[in-house]
């Protein structure tokens, strides 16, 4: 493989493993203010009106930007009633072709999420709740995961490439 | 085209798609993307990110990470091997005793997870190498582990119920009450089956020997201090939400907390098992909402096509069924396609189409959505596609084959028939509990 494919595939690789290494730790997050705000509420009678959006926003931010890592991990399930009785190469093969319906999807994903965040930014879009916070820095970030998720499959499929002509990119 | 025709071109190409062996959320997003570019006009190119904003307004699916954070924590924690042991003497002395064990041990997983991983993860770690030891026929015990962790997502808290909640519209509380009775139902079940299959043919479970028995009741006794901390977690957390306490999100961080908390206690909590326990919790945590966020796109795209009218005039002009019978016919349709797609998916796709149908029939809503929950967990078990089977090739040791694995479960999924029979023919064993703790 040409060497920029395979720099391309390390940069992306360690880029999402860091990001992922990240985001992980949003579950700690999630749970600390969940916490705060039964005991706050329970306790000393204080409910907090950012809680509930707070923890929604952890919770998008946790998924799309872990997405390009759990695709490292290989933590997506397969239907493999065929797929898995197949070689290597050959589910290589096979994930090479459906792998542009996959990028498709993904780049329509970041499509939206671009207009997204240009009208959160336009307009200084505001959620409508009584916190009313504003919207387009959780765009930016849903927006940035779905990138690096896209570039993971682009990286994956290199390394598909890679298999098939019998070599390896680590 | 007709939108029947339609519907069913977009149905086999996410088949097709899926057979190919892409990755389950690649193969919806992917044919849900190319489908609202072919049918919608304006606005279609953001159908796959608008439903990432439906995604980020359904707020109970923060329980999602949490409780598998909480599954991951507690079968590092080492209460779990507490408690297998406590069965492991309780139960042991008869035929067929481990694996009854077993289920109790499952059991009260369930009663502290939300989904089947824990419980298979303990399973297959913990009792399969148990019971391969004392001689139990292998292909009966991988039944046993995959049955009895499916109890995961009936018993409350339960995961499943809470995506079925959101998409029903149902309060998750009734919903979880209503899972207790068919939950305990199905366990008593599997115990029955096992115990009389052991009684016919003792040499498919043999009792411990007299050496392994040995042992005063002063010490059997203080083995039941096993069941202490699970106590305090299903309280700190099922409990305090049914008193009203907490919310429902409030309870799996509670839960998560404590389950946390317990493996400090019992000193099983450093560095690698926490690092361990997030990089497992993002991969399925991903898995799951990435695969929900691909089929919410499916759903808005088959929605506008009006499938929810086609399948009411389908079942009540043209078969022209009884109520009773469309209930039935729902249940086998959720059965065949729990073979072949992902459950989570199946939920957020079929779900808006069956639902308003349920209601308008006269029935329960959530009775419905334990009958979906223990077509649910049928579907965790049937080839070729199910997370049990999935989990169990993943951690079964060497000698448990794939053939054992896919024999395993026959007599289970008979078993789980007749107890979703049971429920379908007596609504009060899921209701009676709900209507009796939420009635005013």
């Amino acid at each position: 493989m040409p060497k920029v494919i395979k720099l391309y595939v390390r940069y992306v690789d360690a880029m999402n493993t860091k990001v992922g290494k990240f985001s992980q730790y949003l579950v700690f997050a999630m749970m600390g203010i969940l916490l705060y705000e039964s005991l706050s509420r329970t306790i000393f009678n204080r409910p907090h009106i950012w809680v509930v959006e707070s923890a929604q926003f952890l919770m998008a931010a946790y998924y799309l930007l872990g997405g390009g890592y759990s695709m490292i991990l290989d933590g997506h399930v397969r239907m493999d009633l065929l797929y898995g009785r197949w070689s290597a190469k050959r589910q290589a093969l096979s994930d090479i072709f459906t792998a542009f319906l996959l990028m498709l999807y993904l780049v329509f994903l970041l499509l939206g999420g671009v207009s997204g965040v240009r009208y959160a930014v336009t307009y200084g879009q505001v959620n409508y709740t009584p916190w009313a916070p504003p919207l387009a820095p959780i765009k930016i970030i849903m927006t940035l995961g779905i990138l690096l998720m896209l570039l993971q499959v682009i990286a994956i499929f290199f390394k598909d490439l890679a298999t098939i002509r019998g070599e390896k990119i680590t | 085209m007709s939108y029947e025709l339609i519907a069913l071109l977009i149905f086999a190409s996410m088949m097709v798609m899926l057979l190919t062996g892409q990755r389950i959320y690649g193969a919806i997003g992917g044919v849900a993307t190319v489908f609202a570019l072919l049918l919608w006009g304006e606005g279609a190119e953001g159908m796959p990110f608008h439903a990432s904003f439906i995604l980020l307004n359904w707020y109970p699916l923060l329980t999602l990470p949490l409780f598998i954070y909480m599954g991951y924590m507690f079968s590092e924690s080492g209460i779990a091997s507490d408690l297998y042991h406590m069965f492991h003497v309780w139960m042991g002395p008869i035929n067929g005793g481990l694996a009854i064990g077993t289920i109790g041990l499952m059991t009260a997983v369930a009663a502290m997870n939300g989904l089947s991983v824990a419980g298979m993860a303990i399973g297959a770690s913990l009792a399969l190498p148990e019971m391969l030891k004392r001689k139990y026929d292998k292909v009966m015990i991988s039944g046993v582990i995959q049955a009895g962790s499916s109890l995961g997502i009936m018993i409350p808290p339960s995961v499943v119920l809470v995506l079925y909640g959101m998409i029903a519209r149902q309060p998750v509380g009734h919903l979880w009450m209503a899972g207790v009775f068919p939950g305990l139902l199905l366990a008593g079940l599997f115990v029955a089956y096992i115990y009389i299959r052991c009684k016919l043919n003792p040499s498919l479970g043999p009792a411990l020997s007299a050496e392994e028995r040995q042992m005063s009741w002063g010490q059997k006794f203080r083995l039941l201090r096993a069941g202490i901390i699970p106590l305090v977690i299903i309280f700190s957390m099922t409990g305090m939400f049914l008193m009203g306490i907490t919310s429902l999100v409030e309870c799996s961080a509670a839960g998560a907390a404590a389950t946390t908390l317990a493996a400090l206690v019992k000193g099983r909590l450093n560095r690698q098992v926490i690092e361990d326990t997030l990089r497992n919790t993002l991969s399925v945590s991903c898995m799951f909402m990435w695969v929900i966020l691909a089929a919410l796109c499916f759903s808005a795209v088959f929605d506008g096509l009006g499938a929810v009218h086609a399948i009411e005039s389908l079942f009540l002009e043209k078969w022209a069924l009884s109520p009773f019978g469309i209930i039935v016919m729902m249940q086998l349709t959720y059965l065949l396609m729990g073979m072949f797609l992902d459950d989570t998916a199946m939920l957020i796709i079929v779900a808006p189409l069956y639902v308003p149908l349920v209601i308008k029939l006269g029935y329960d809503p959530i009775w419905y959505g334990v009958l979906y929950t223990i077509t649910c967990q049928i579907a965790y078990l049937t080839p070729p596609f199910g997370y049990n089977l999935f989990l169990m090739k993943a951690m079964a040791p060497k000698e448990v084959t794939l053939g054992d694995i896919y024999r395993s479960i026959i007599p289970f999924v008979i078993v789980m028939c007749i107890g979703l029979a049971i429920v379908m023919l007596f609504p009060e064993i899921a209701l009676w509990l709900p209507h009796k703790y939420f009635a005013r």
